[in-house]
């Protein structure tokens, strides 16, 4: 069997580890794991209006692509992930995957201590090492030494990286990824939680739920909102750059 | 030497030698391979210049430049994108910048200025507006006035009012606001905005201000 064969169990969010545990045993341990959420190149399916949150046409491009390689979908879809996410569960469920639901319950949200969201580092690399604790939560072997923040950024993993290689090493990480870092993605007030006169970058998808946080967050706290839907542009990058400069 | 502020729709050139200032479409810009400038900023700027200077941040020291004061408020509305700084004891307090929305920007007022054929000299305010929450939508809104009836200038006030609006509410509602940019030179614009607060136009060569220090570098 190739590579392009092989079956996988497709994951979408912070789904419950329990869960995700009880569908690994069930198909197979030895099935790779793949986030939906992440751009994969999938054309587009068709199966979204074009302006919708770029996250959610990526589970659905990527499920729609892999098709019969999915053996099993693990969907968050409580308030862990957004209605969409709900929706999107429907529409995978109606292409006939087998689709495992999975709204994340406050008496399973742990308090992981949060290494990657406050230590120093470049900023891609620790997001990435963060949403990696959803599949893998045992404490990182090389973790990094903790640091004062410079600037933050708060929000989810933007679909296009490029705009976290802006951020000093020194940037600390707010918002959802916090969350997943600290086992509790469906926790609003840590979510909601931003260092007082910390530069901070409020990033959300375009079309998002999360842009009524990012806003009243932004204005709060003296930072800026930030909004892209598919790959970054100079525009954006120039905002960010000139934020970071001379706030 | 020359140097440039180079919008999506006009571009600003300066030529610091003899002071001469002069403004072109930046239509006219993109189809000339000779012009070259040895500082410049704005999105057309990029790749014609020895050195690049962050719009914003040309923004911010053009503004310390030209106003004295300690505590105010600037906004720079370009043809496709809205600049906000506020400034508190000289240092920037606050800052956005609205990327592409045509809401709250020229282009979308100069496409239906032109299609009408609306004098912004001689048009009054309008009392009335439309709610802009999209530029296209907006428009739409437009050609719907005009076809039920309502006077394409007067569509076009109510069009420019609603935008007005959505400026006040970007700059965070101040009570005095300096304005940068083209809409300086729009008299239905300046009244609209004098609804909401008392306004002092700086011009349109605020960001050529912020590039100045660039040159005195070279």
């Amino acid at each position: 069997m190739t590579d392009n064969q092989r079956k996988l169990i497709g994951y979408f969010g912070f789904p419950r580890r329990a869960l995700l545990r009880e569908v690994r045993e069930r198909f197979s341990e030895d099935l790779q794991l793949v986030d939906l959420d992440v751009a994969a190149g999938a054309p587009d399916s068709g199966l979204l209006p074009r302006a919708t949150c770029r996250i959610i046409a990526n589970i659905v491009d990527n499920a729609a692509h892999l098709g019969d390689r999915l053996s099993a979908v693990v969907a968050a879809v409580g308030e862990d992930k957004c209605d969409r996410g709900r929706h999107a569960a429907w529409i995978l469920k109606d292409m006939g995957l087998k689709v495992f639901e999975s709204r994340f319950p406050e008496d399973e949200f742990e308090d992981r201590e949060l290494v990657w969201s406050t230590g120093r580092g470049d900023l891609p690399g620790r997001i990435d090492r963060i949403m990696e604790t959803i599949v893998d939560p045992s404490p990182p072997a090389d973790p990094p030494v903790r640091c004062e923040p410079s600037h933050g950024f708060w929000g989810v993993p933007p679909n296009d990286f490029r705009l976290l290689e802006l951020f000093p090493e020194t940037t600390h990480i707010y918002g959802w990824i916090r969350c997943v870092e600290a086992g509790r993605p469906a926790d609003l007030d840590l979510e909601c939680m931003v260092d007082e006169g910390i530069s901070t970058v409020f990033f959300h998808q375009s079309f998002c739920a999360k842009q009524d946080l990012a806003h009243n967050l932004a204005e709060r706290y003296g930072g800026i909102a930030v909004d892209c839907h598919r790959e970054i542009n100079d525009s954006i990058l120039a905002k960010v750059e000139a934020f970071i400069k001379l706030s | 030497m020359l140097i440039a502020d180079c919008g999506s729709t006009w571009t600003k050139i300066l030529d610091t030698g003899s002071g001469e200032l002069e403004i072109i479409s930046t239509r006219e810009l993109v189809r000339r391979d000779d012009l070259f400038f040895e500082v410049a900023t704005g999105h057309s700027g990029k790749k014609r210049c020895s050195r690049y200077k962050n719009e914003l941040i040309a923004l911010a020291e053009g503004s310390l430049a030209l106003v004295g004061e300690g505590d105010f408020s600037i906004v720079d509305v370009g043809g496709r994108d809205v600049k906000f700084i506020r400034f508190a004891g000289r240092k920037v307090k606050k800052l956005d910048w609205n990327l592409a929305c045509g809401s709250s920007t020229g282009a979308t007022i100069e496409l239906l200025g032109s299609y009408y054929e609306v004098d912004f000299t001689g048009l009054p305010a309008s009392e009335k507006w439309i709610n802009v929450t999209c530029g296209v939508f907006g428009m739409e809104k437009v050609l719907e006035h005009v076809s039920t009836g309502t006077a394409p200038e007067n569509a076009v006030a109510m069009f420019l009012h609603g935008m007005v609006r959505n400026v006040f509410d970007f700059s965070g509602r101040p009570e005095h606001l300096y304005l940068s940019g083209g809409f300086c030179e729009n008299k239905c614009f300046l009244e609209t905005m004098e609804k909401y607060c008392s306004v002092a136009s700086l011009g349109r060569t605020v960001p050529l201000e912020g590039l100045k220090d660039d040159t005195e570098e070279i």
